[in-house]
């Protein structure tokens, strides 16, 4: 499928705002995508007309309900290679990490061992195993590397005899540095290592094939990939979630209970407790539909030659500071000299109708590393295109001379 | 509020002027703030005595708002009396979240009255506002 600006502008009706009478230039994805009318409409057709509790009820909207909710785990797991029974719905990326890394601590797998991570994780793969490694019996080592640029060797020395699991972010929400992960896992696991690899910005931008890589364990949030908000993935192959004990109690997650002991539900279920947000899985389905008639490969073709074309147009800029490697995909983090990303970004919008992201980028880690305390971060979409680069290089010009 | 306002000439004079910037070395109070969701952070200082705010003086890195509200912050409170620099933190927090407050109060500070219309960047305007709340329930 090609990419109209004409179908892009009905299926984003959002693209058709203005602020200070210019088009709206959405440079904010990494933090959420813009969500399409047909993820929309397929949420509201699920409250207006399907509303029921799934997996409970012998009612027709129950039936209903629960296939929407049950197609849309299909769906999900379709577009990674797993199993259906290997998803897991969470709230997100950050919900997913918490419910691993809780449900491996309890386990037992890691007790006196270490996990190894990296500082250029986003805070949701960094503050989960930081904080539960005091409450459960296992160390984390970090892997701290300069500049923030991830190099493959060095972080394998970080590796030793105790290490039972890596946790790496796929793709830098900070610097747009895809990772070799693929390197990683054939590494870790002729060490008996497992891998978990926090997709949150990887999976919408690059898509994966969890078979393909053999990775262990996979997260993801939906509303980075078009979906609502709310809604995210947390993948395991089913022999080791066999393993892993619940993260939440409650319903939905049982077989049977007794007064004193209860016996829990099979794989999905049993990480999943209480009632679920099935709009939220129904609009993610619609969601992967529309990025698989894309087709990943485009959007990442999409991605790579208008991150090139913006890396270019800044590095014409002789006051843009850029962070990162020089191969980076659809992220790119910047600051302009002494004046504050904050005031940057507020001026990109109101004037020019920009919108990027600034401040820590829940990485302060990271930022420390690349020692600032801030940035700016345009991160693109296949909406956006090299038109409007051209808006924001401009509006970064006007900034400059505003300041000065 | 409009941009041209939230960015005015008396504005960023106040976010680059180094009068209140620096440290007190003999401190009565010594506070730190931090923005958490963007990093931007601030160490307040106080000199009280008698019950009066003899001098202050702030450190700390952040955007023009947030710098400029802890440079107007200086020079509002100080020589106040403790009781009269809570009142106007009172009418100032009144003022961040768009209620009615007494513009006689909070002096200059009134540049920023219509902060409330720009929501993401009210936390920057109020770390040093929160900072000074925190340094006075120390010193009570």
């Amino acid at each position: 499928m090609m990419l109209y600006k004409r179908d892009l502008i009905e299926n984003f009706p959002i693209l058709k705002r203005k602020i200070n009478s210019r088009n709206l230039v959405y440079f904010d994805n990494s933090a959420t995508t813009l969500t399409p009318v047909r993820v929309t409409d397929t949420i509201k057709e699920f409250y207006d007309y399907h509303n029921a509790n799934v997996h409970r009820g012998a009612h027709l909207l129950s039936n209903e309900a629960t296939e929407m909710y049950e197609n849309s785990r299909k769906t999900v797991a379709k577009f990674i290679n797993a199993k259906t029974h290997e998803i897991i719905f969470t709230r997100g990326t950050t919900e997913s990490i918490n419910l691993f890394a809780y449900s491996i601590g309890k386990s037992g797998w890691l007790d006196n061992k270490e996990i190894l991570i990296t500082t250029i994780e986003h805070h949701s793969n960094f503050v989960p195993w930081q904080q539960l490694s005091k409450t459960f019996g296992f160390s984390v080592r970090y892997y701290n590397p300069e500049k923030g640029i991830f190099v493959l060797e060095e972080f394998l020395k970080y590796v030793n005899k105790n290490t039972k699991l890596i946790s790496i972010t796929g793709l830098s929400n900070v610097t747009g540095q895809i990772m070799p992960i693929k390197e990683i896992i054939e590494f870790a696991h002729k060490r008996d290592i497992l891998v978990h690899i926090d997709g949150a910005q990887l999976v919408p931008h690059l898509g994966v094939d969890v078979s393909e890589l053999d990775v262990d364990f996979l997260s993801f949030s939906g509303h980075k990939m078009l979906g609502p908000m709310g809604i995210g993935v947390f993948y395991g192959k089913k022999r080791l979630l066999k393993k892993l004990p619940p993260f939440h109690y409650g319903g939905e997650m049982i077989n049977w209970v007794s007064m004193e002991e209860t016996d829990f539900a099979e794989l999905p279920e049993k990480f999943q407790a209480g009632t679920p947000n099935v709009g939220g899985a129904v609009g993610l389905k619609a969601a992967i539909d529309y990025i698989n008639e894309i087709g990943i490969d485009v959007i990442k073709m999409h991605s790579e030659k208008l991150t090139k074309y913006a890396v270019e147009k800044l590095k014409e800029l002789n006051f843009v500071k850029l962070y990162g490697p020089e191969n980076r995909i659809s992220i790119i983090s910047f600051n302009i000299d002494n004046i504050h990303p904050h005031d940057v970004a507020q001026i990109l919008s109101d004037k020019f109708g920009v919108a990027v992201r600034s401040g820590h980028l829940c990485a302060q880690p990271l930022l420390k590393r690349l020692e600032t305390k801030s940035v700016c971060r345009a991160s693109f979409y296949f909406y956006n295109s090299e038109e409007e680069v051209d808006i924001f290089i401009d509006g970064l010009k006007y900034i400059k001379e505003w300041f000065s | 509020m409009s941009l041209e306002d939230l960015y005015s000439d008396i504005i960023l004079d106040y976010a680059r002027n180094p009068q209140f910037q620096g440290k007190i070395e003999n401190a009565t109070i010594k506070e730190e703030g931090k923005n958490l969701s963007c990093g931007d952070e601030i160490t307040l200082f106080l000199r009280v005595e008698d019950k009066v705010i003899k001098e202050v003086k702030f450190s700390g890195h952040g955007c023009i708002v947030s710098q400029s509200s802890a440079a107007l912050l200086c020079e509002v409170i100080e020589g106040k009396t403790l009781e009269e620099a809570e009142k106007i933190l009172e009418e100032v927090e009144k003022m961040a979240q768009g209620d009615e407050f007494d513009e006689s109060i909070v002096g200059n500070v009134s540049v920023y009255s219509e902060i409330s219309k720009f929501p993401v960047r009210v936390k920057c305007f109020t770390l040093a506002w929160h900072t000074l709340e925190n340094s006075l329930d120390e010193i009570k």
